[in-house]
């Protein structure tokens, strides 16, 4: 069931029919989603369920094999031109980070700036600096990121996505690498994008900020998107056996 | 409140405590130690009295070095200019001097961070290449040409280490991205490349480059035989090189390249940016010790017919009198590799540590 698009908004990804094998392995199998613009997502599912794969293949770090992805108007293919200029509009928040570690935290947000989008040294510093603040971490700037904990690197990270002004953001398990302790510093940052009206897709199994921040709830497993609804219906309602099993291993602590 | 009681560290033991439980803690310990101090105290006192006490300095007390049992330094004072200069007309040495000062200058200008950029290293390589060039070659300014076959010792040695490096440097880096090609043409064209020239001796990539060249290629493009030289063994050096550039960047993990892809970063500029950076800081060791091979290689040149600092120190004992002061000649040049050698270690080893910075 292709989910529909609501009245008045424009769909920032639309997939449809996507299938991807690695090898013959079948890892996303008939994916149907649209992600309208300004909508929050969370994807969660068991591990190897295609979750993180299926938002890899939106900024095209995996090739899909059959079925077809929109993202912003703009059909993803081949064409390498096409795919550079997606992934300037698609930031993506990684489990591991992957901060430079030979650059300074602020040379981590400055490079794309100045090597994509132009802008001069200085100009780019104060577009980082200013999402350095608003990550709260404008004091760690002359830092590597090996001397930063874990919370601070993720949240150095969004603001790396964030100074490419990038129309959608996508989180790829953003607090699983992160010390228990840490965890709400990454997500309370992603809170306050949310309610700024970014378009995010999270794969997370942080079920609370699921239930604060999103539009909707997926629920895949095996590579097919089994349920998806409103939080509180998803939550409270689980029409299907394995979302059920799924949320009661995942809630029951 | 109570403030946290504070631990100090145990005091460490007096150095005379250490010593007597490291070397006299039995009588046999101690016995080896007092043998082995014995030993060493008379080697370093043979080698001190050999090499100062009892040697003699000057050319001109040849005679009195069939006296002695030390060190005949003559044999440096009266025949160094061989050393360095080789087959280098006399009185044109000066141009040599001048020459290998102006390459050792730019090989240290281009391991300050300023340089780090590809305009300064081109403007700074090009200028030190030129003027060596100028200075060695002649035919402008005034200054009388003097052909490759000529160059010798020092100046020869530096000059074809330089030439390896700037050339196989750059060559490395492409052979190494080369093999990591997503394209399987030429990743599998590059890498059988690689292991043909690195499963051959450099003697034979000299000699092909030297001697069997002049058979296959048209005049026009056989250039003099030390540039064939130079080629030969920048192709060698960067065979070995890309594997250690590719070792490096094997280690970086794949989650790099994805985070410059998501940023919009191009090829060009995720290798520039964030791969080769991190590559080199990963095989720094590996990288620098291909240089220190490659510094003592040079004397392979001689086999095909160059007088390199090494070839030159055998002349230089090699007529009359000085013939039974050939351990004098060596010792000497040995010094002149150990400098140069020894500075490139120490400059690995700062790079080292200075690359770690803030890198857990």
């Amino acid at each position: 069931m292709p989910e529909e698009v609501k009245p008045g908004s424009v769909a920032a990804v639309t997939m449809t029919g996507v299938n991807k094998w690695f090898g013959d392995f079948h890892v996303l199998k008939e994916i149907d989603l649209s992600v309208a613009d300004g909508e929050k997502v969370v994807i969660c599912g068991p591990s190897g369920s295609g979750k993180s794969t299926l938002i890899r293949c939106i900024c095209k770090l995996e090739d899909h094999q059959k079925g077809s992805i929109n993202v912003l108007g703009t059909e993803l293919n081949d064409d390498i031109a096409n795919i550079d200029e997606i992934r300037r509009e698609v930031g993506m928040v990684f489990q591991q980070f992957n901060l430079f570690p030979h650059m300074t935290v602020l040379e981590n947000c400055t490079l794309a700036l100045t090597l994509v989008r132009k802008k001069s040294r200085r100009e780019a510093e104060s577009i980082a600096m200013g999402f350095l603040e608003k990550v709260r971490i404008p004091e760690q700037s002359d830092k590597y990121p090996g001397e930063l904990s874990g919370g601070q690197q993720q949240r150095v990270a969004i603001a790396r996505s964030l100074c490419m002004n990038p129309e959608i953001l996508l989180f790829d398990e953003p607090t699983s690498a992160l010390d228990p302790e840490m965890i709400s510093e990454v997500l309370d940052v992603m809170v306050s994008l949310a309610e700024e009206g970014m378009t995010m897709i999270c794969v997370t199994h942080e079920m609370g900020f699921a239930r604060r921040v999103a539009d909707r709830v997926i629920f895949m497993d095996q590579g097919e998107i089994v349920e998806q609804n409103d939080p509180v219906t998803f939550f409270d309602h689980p029409g299907n056996e394995r979302t059920k099993l799924f949320l009661s291993q995942i809630l029951q602590h | 409140m109570h403030s946290a009681p504070s631990y100090s560290a145990p005091p460490r033991e007096p150095l005379s405590n250490r010593l007597k439980s490291l070397f006299f803690n039995s009588p046999l310990d101690a016995l080896v130690t007092l043998v082995c101090l014995f030993v060493f105290s008379y080697l370093i006192y043979s080698i001190v009295d050999w090499a100062f006490l009892s040697s003699v300095w000057r050319a001109e007390d040849e005679a009195t070095c069939r006296e002695t049992d030390g060190a005949c330094w003559s044999v440096i004072d009266a025949r160094h200019r061989i050393i360095f200069f080789g087959l280098f007309p006399y009185e044109e040495h000066w141009r040599s001097t001048v020459a290998c000062v102006v390459m050792i200058l730019t090989m240290i200008a281009s391991c300050v961070s300023w340089f780090w950029t590809t305009v300064r290293l081109g403007v700074l390589w090009i200028a030190g290449f030129g003027l060596f060039y100028i200075l060695m070659h002649g035919g402008i300014f005034g200054l009388s040409v003097i052909t490759p076959e000529r160059w010798g010792g020092l100046a020869l040695t530096i000059f074809i280490f330089a030439a390896v490096s700037i050339i196989g440097m750059p060559l490395s880096v492409l052979l190494a991205l080369g093999r990591r090609s997503k394209l399987p043409v030429i990743a599998r064209l590059i890498g059988l490349l690689i292991d043909f020239v690195r499963s051959l001796p450099l003697l034979t990539i000299l000699f092909t480059a030297a001697v069997i060249t002049p058979f296959l290629l048209p005049g026009w493009l056989l250039g003099d035989k030390l540039y064939r030289v130079i080629a030969g063994f920048a192709l060698f050096f960067a065979c070995y090189q890309a594997e250690n550039i590719r070792a490096g960047l094997q280690s970086i993990p794949s989650g790099q390249d994805e985070a410059g892809l998501t940023l919009g970063l191009n090829y060009w500029q995720r290798v520039s940016r964030i791969q080769l950076p991190q590559a080199f800081r990963n095989s720094l060791p590996a990288i620098v010790n291909q240089f220190v091979i490659t510094f003592k290689e040079t004397s392979i040149v001689t086999i095909v017919g160059f007088f390199e600092i090494l070839a030159s120190g055998a002349a230089a004992y090699g007529t009359g009198v000085w013939t039974v002061h050939y351990i004098e000649v060596y010792v000497f040049i040995g010094l002149i590799y150990f400098i140069f050698v020894f500075s490139l270690s120490r400059y690995g080893a700062h790079l080292e540590k200075k690359l770690r910075v803030g890198h857990a």
